[in-house]
């Protein structure tokens, strides 16, 4: 019941976006989705901090845990970009994410995990920790993107409905990718590094035919890919935002091919 | 007491006479003075804008302050085609509270949903309110409708979409404009040609903070004029593509025959490809730009009927939001009536619990004149029974009487009210309010002698 209050409030949060695009971006509304937004964020943060102080342990190990401290760290996101001038509204395309990622966590089960004892010290909190930013920067990227697209073609098309009124310019969407990006690119760059260091010491060698090397490694390359589309030949905003889509859906796809392949032996996320 | 509206609108004058009658604040103030030194209105609140001037009254002789209004604009606009009347529109009662959240709400303005006349509005009140006039010219009614007045047009404005959208070429150029750059300080803007549109566009995009004005013409001396105009520079013709290389938005309106930003031009201009947004407002009647250009990813090409398509949308979304802004004004309109219906009932009650403090005063001399053996803290015990009495007596038809004025059918039941208490007699004021010395109405209500009635209008 304590996960399932912030995943309930998500929603409605979601809701109350969706409806605020229907009503033509008008009214308090957008006050109460920030309110409900930064309602569910603190509800989440408060249940995580209620799984670690009754297991002892950080809900980082363990697929229904560690995804729902990634839920919480989009929603993280999405509560600082509230304040901002209509920045917020990237909710309604990154809140999905974060409903979903919290619903398959409920349904995995978030409970304390028999390996924590085997994943434990600084380095593997600052390497998951690390990693869950990295992704949520994809993710803040993807969703921008999304929007920039929908924005891009309905000026293209030269209507100015619901979406045109609602979505946020496409130079505030380009510069929220472009910081999704770079933060989520250092931020996995650094969970890499400290991932090798704590295998290194922990575990003695990196084994590269990990699965979970293989998905973090490409997910960096992935960035790599989105940051070089974006630089290539100057600076390109559709072509980004194209990318961002396209290497988000890339990284979470993967993701599922790993998790249903390998991921029943146990030796996957 | 009653309330008017009088004056001028681009419903009932054209700009000609509009313009002639328009005051400046300074003007409003001494014409607001004026008002009040000649006829003693009670108050008065006066609204010019572009589109209108009117006046707003509260006052006990009518007919005669809009008589003396009507003279004041006549010498204002001087000799004009018709006679001053002519032009002019006026509504009383009810007529007025709904005509000013009407006017405030943006559903009287020229253009639908225009949001500028709600801080016109604003200001017209603030000048009557800051006038250094006892008593105050916009006292409690004209305070209270203009309050009110404001929050509906903020009501309208947030819950419908009268005020959505763009409604001119110029608004809708830059709207387009913020949704691709969002901020729109320090983007360069490169102009071809000239016309009235243009020169609006320019206007609106200039306050919105744009930096950098290119104007290139099809004679440079032209381009000089323009330049200086919108305090831009020149460029010449052959430096087109160097131009546009460097400009974030474009606005074509020359009467060349034939397109000028060909793709050619545009290829010179982006060697290596286009890597930016690139809004093109073409108005230009043939075309400037070659709508191939258009194809371009991160150009966003806009021409004159695309412009005037846009309006004629965001015209009919506003128009479609006209029937619910229409019911929140109905809705705050009775409101206010009902406010306004109870303060009819002050004076009645006053005069109502002065009539029974005189009898109980008169009845209690009577009952202690033959007690004379009754010691003083009887005498209190008996007079403070005497008191609480009556009180509860008159406690529940006074509160009907103003729950009675909000349900409608106030004006008969106050008149059963006199009636049945025996209040018709005008002459005759109370015991009670002759030793208080009252007649003047409390702060927050106007001021009534017990008599007199205020009403919305006749």
């Amino acid at each position: 019941m304590t996960h399932l209050l912030p995943l309930l409030l998500y929603s409605g949060a979601f809701v109350l976006w969706v409806r605020l695009l229907l009503r033509g971006a008008r009214g308090q509304a957008s006050l109460l989705a920030s309110g409900v937004t930064g309602v569910a964020v603190f509800v989440h943060a408060v249940a995580l901090g209620h799984f670690w102080l009754r297991y002892g342990e950080l809900p980082l190990v363990g697929p229904g845990a560690a995804l729902s401290s990634l839920a919480f760290v989009g929603g993280l996101a999405l509560v600082a970009m509230l304040p901002l001038r209509d920045v917020g509204r990237v909710a309604i395309a990154l809140l999905p994410f974060i409903i979903i990622v919290q619903a398959v966590a409920l349904i995995l089960g978030i409970q304390p995990s028999p390996m924590a004892l085997d994943f434990q010290g600084t380095g593997f909190v600052l390497h998951v920790s690390f990693a869950f930013l990295g992704y949520q920067g994809l993710a803040l990227a993807f969703a921008a993107g999304v929007l920039y697209l929908i924005q891009h073609h309905e000026l293209k098309e030269k209507r100015l409905g619901r979406f045109f009124h609602f979505i946020p310019p496409l130079a505030t969407l380009d510069k929220l990718a472009r910081v999704g990006l770079w933060g989520g690119f250092v931020a996995l760059t650094l969970a890499l590094a400290f991932g090798w260091a704590w295998t290194v010491e922990n575990r003695g060698s990196l084994e590269m035919s990990d699965p979970k090397v293989i998905w973090a490694v490409l997910s960096w390359l992935v960035f790599v890919g989105v940051l070089l589309a974006r630089a290539g030949g100057g600076r390109n905003d559709y072509r980004g935002a194209v990318a961002a889509v396209v290497g988000f859906g890339v990284v979470v796809s993967t993701y599922l091919v790993l998790r249903i392949t390998v991921g029943a032996t146990g030796v996957f996320l | 007491m009653s309330l008017a509206v009088v004056g001028v609108s681009h419903h009932t004058a054209p700009v000609e006479v509009r313009e002639r009658m328009a005051f400046g604040p300074s003007e409003a103030a001494e014409a607001l003075l004026e008002l009040r030194s000649e006829t003693e209105v009670r108050e008065a609140v006066l609204l010019s804008t572009c589109n209108r001037t009117e006046v707003y009254l509260f006052s006990a002789n009518g007919p005669h302050v809009i008589q003396a209004w009507q003279s004041l604009l006549g010498g204002k606009a001087g000799r004009l085609e018709r006679q001053v009347g002519d032009y002019l529109f006026e509504q009383r009662g009810e007529g007025v509270v709904r005509h000013l959240f009407q006017v405030a709400a943006g559903l009287d303005s020229l253009v639908t949903g225009e949001a500028e006349i709600q801080g016109q509005v604003r200001d017209a009140y603030e000048l009557a309110a800051s006038m250094p006039v006892d008593p105050p010219l916009a006292g409690p009614v004209l305070n209270r409708l203009f309050q009110m007045a404001l929050s509906v047009g903020g009501q309208v404005r947030s819950e419908t979409s009268i005020g959505e959208g763009a409604a001119s070429v110029a608004s809708v150029a830059v709207q387009l404009a913020r949704k691709i750059f969002g901020s729109l300080k320090g983007k360069r803007v490169l102009i071809l040609g000239a016309g009235q549109t243009g020169e609006l566009i320019v206007e609106a995009l200039d306050r919105e903070g744009v930096q950098g004005v290119m104007v290139a013409n099809r004679t440079y001396e032209r381009a000089v004029g323009l330049a200086q105009q919108v305090q831009g520079h020149a460029i010449a013709m052959e430096r087109l593509a160097e131009a546009l290389g460097s400009a974030d938005i474009v606005l074509s309106s020359t009467s060349a025959p034939h397109p000028i930003l060909t793709q050619r031009v545009f290829r010179e201009a982006f060697p290596g490809g286009l890597r930016r947004p690139l809004l093109m407002i073409d108005i230009a009647i043939p075309r400037d730009v070659d709508p191939a250009v258009g194809h371009d990813p991160e150009v966003f090409l806009y021409n004159v009927d695309d412009l005037r398509k846009i309006v004629d949308e965001q015209v009919r979304v506003r128009e479609g939001a006209v029937p619910e802004a229409d019911r929140i004004i109905q809705a705050q309109s009775e409101e206010f009536r009902t406010w306004f219906a109870s303060l009819e009932v002050v004076p009645v009650i006053r005069k109502m619990r002065g009539r029974a403090e005189d009898l109980r005063t008169l009845e209690l001399e009577r009952l202690l004149r033959g007690m004379d053996h009754l010691s003083d803290g009887d005498r209190e015990r008996v007079e403070e029974f005497s008191r609480r009495l009556t009180n509860k007596l008159l406690h529940d038809p006074t509160v009907r009487l103003r729950k009675g004025m909000g349900t409608g059918g106030g004006a008969e039941l106050v008149e059963a009210f006199r009636f049945l208490y025996g209040l018709e007699d005008h002459n005759r004021p109370s015991r009670a309010a002759r030793r208080s010395g009252e007649g003047r109405g409390d702060a927050g209500e106007p001021a009534g002698d017990g008599e007199s009635k205020e009403k919305m209008g006749s």
